[in-house]
């Protein structure tokens, strides 16, 4: 018999408990209320749920939204931990630190990896920022105070600032511009925007045309052509990722928090927290996948591009 | 524009994340990935060093190992070499006194020699005094008995056995 982490006794009066709480989440959720024929104890999501993200309060007339205010508790709390650990440095780590240094060393690891030892280097502060900022926002919502508990007014206090479209569009935009920059400083503006706009071989055909090499210039001009709109598809992809990435992240979390809603809305208790785990795991990987998305493009914006 | 109304795009809240990313980025870069990373580097370093110290170290006790046993050698074999000295020293002084001995020994035998010639020379004189003295007294018997050739021939006889029994 395998060990268990506690008595036979106990575990038969856990499992006796949660079945008591399955039944009674079934009858006074959704659809235990239909069989019924009574009100669910929580509010249809469909009712409460709205996309744009709601305005709590005004500072200085400025609306300030309730994903604001959640992404600034993310802030303060990722800095207040990286602070605490890193107020004392030592060389002989205590335990947040190590923690600390061994997901900083995991990060560095990986930008290294796809950008080579200084690159890598110079990639990793904002793809660790934005893998923190968005796995934080998303485990931070999974908290009891975030969502419909705490309310003003109608709208919840805190909500996960993944989706609020903003957040996600602002991380699009800070990747795609650094990204640029990357490029373009590790290239030479000129070398990196060629790839985008690349008309100096159909320029040097046209004039090969009428310097009187007649076949070479048409051939020239054929493959000039291709390549300007080669550049063009390039162009267009970069602009694509601002859209990709921003809905990427704000449809997966929305996604996640009205799947919670409505488990919650059917059955309030016990099944529910599959789900959370779900979540947990959801939130990981869509910060694993913008960070690493940003650093893939960061190594592919600083390769040199081959010259024909 | 009932799309970005309804997803709720907004240019001020746009801006305001893209200020709050920024400052994240800021306050992690400056207390958190600095200092990391320094550390991580200093600790690699401090590691390297250590793991270069210790091969330096492991060197050196190696080589001194080395010398200490190149000296070992060294003083067995002179060790050695005192001792081969030392016996073939004794080996000549035993030889020198084998020597001495026997040329003492040689000198004593001469000396020994020389004696027993000497004495002999001197019993050799003696006995011819001495015959010479019989034959001197017997010559006095012979006048003195006179002419009597018998009792002449008895004296001679007589001193001749006399002098073959001394000269024995």
């Amino acid at each position: 018999m395998p060990q268990l982490g506690c008595s036979t006794r106990l575990l038969v009066l856990i499992s006796i408990i949660l079945l008591a709480l399955l039944v009674m989440s079934f009858l006074s959720g959704a659809i235990g209320s239909a069989l019924t024929g009574g009100e669910p104890i929580l509010p249809n999501p469909g009712e409460i749920i709205q996309l744009p993200a709601e305005e709590v309060l005004h500072i200085f007339g400025f609306p300030i939204t309730n994903t604001m205010i959640a992404s600034w508790l993310t802030i303060l709390i990722v800095v207040g931990m990286v602070y605490a650990a890193t107020r004392r440095v030592r060389l002989i780590p205590s335990r947040l630190q190590s923690f600390i240094e061994f997901f900083f060393g995991w990060m560095l690891n990986l930008c290294e990896g796809a950008g080579g030892k200084e690159q890598g280097r110079r990639f990793f502060p904002v793809v660790a920022t934005i893998f923190i900022f968005v796995i934080m926002n998303a485990w931070l919502a999974l908290l009891p105070f975030f969502g419909p508990g705490i309310h003003v007014g109608e709208a919840p206090l805190f909500r996960c600032a993944n989706t609020d479209i903003n957040m996600p569009l602002a991380l699009a935009i800070m990747s795609f511009v650094f990204v640029e920059y990357w490029g373009m400083s590790s290239l030479g503006a000129r070398h990196y925007l060629s790839r985008f706009f690349n008309v100096g071989p159909l320029w040097g055909s046209i004039k090969q045309l009428f310097g009187g090499k007649i076949g070479a210039g048409l051939n020239g001009i054929l493959s000039g052509v291709i390549e300007v709109f080669a550049g063009f598809l390039e162009l267009l992809s970069e602009l694509v990722r601002l859209v990709s990435f921003t809905f990427r992240l704000f449809g997966n979390m929305t996604a996640g928090e009205i799947l919670l809603l409505i488990v919650c809305f059917l059955m309030p208790w016990v099944l529910v927290i599959p789900f959370y785990g779900l979540e947990l795991l959801i939130g990981f990987i869509q910060a694993m996948i913008f960070a690493g998305l940003t650093l893939g493009f960061a190594a592919a914006a600083i390769a040199p591009r081959e010259q024909e | 524009m009932g799309l970005v109304e309804n997803l709720g795009i907004n240019l001020g809240s746009l801006i305001a994340y893209l200020i709050n990313f920024l400052i994240l980025l800021a306050l992690l870069t400056f207390l958190g990935y600095r200092p990391i990373m320094r550390m991580l580097d200093q600790r690699s370093a401090k590691i390297k060093e250590s793991m270069d110290q210790a091969e330096q170290i492991r060197e050196e006790s190696l080589r001194a190992g080395e010398e200490v046993k190149g000296k070992l050698d060294e003083a067995r074999r002179e060790g050695q070499a005192i001792i081969a000295q030392a016996a073939q020293v004794g080996e000549r002084v035993k030889e020198e006194a084998r020597q001495e001995a026997r040329k003492e020994a040689e000198k004593l035998i001469a000396k020994a020699r020389l004696e027993i010639q000497r004495e002999g020379e001197q019993a050799r004189e003696q006995l011819r005094q001495e015959f010479v003295g019989l034959a001197i007294l017997a010559a006095e018997r012979v006048i003195n008995e006179t002419l009597d050739n018998k009792a002449h021939q008895r004296l001679i006889e007589q001193v001749l056995e006399e002098s073959t029994s001394l000269g024995k």
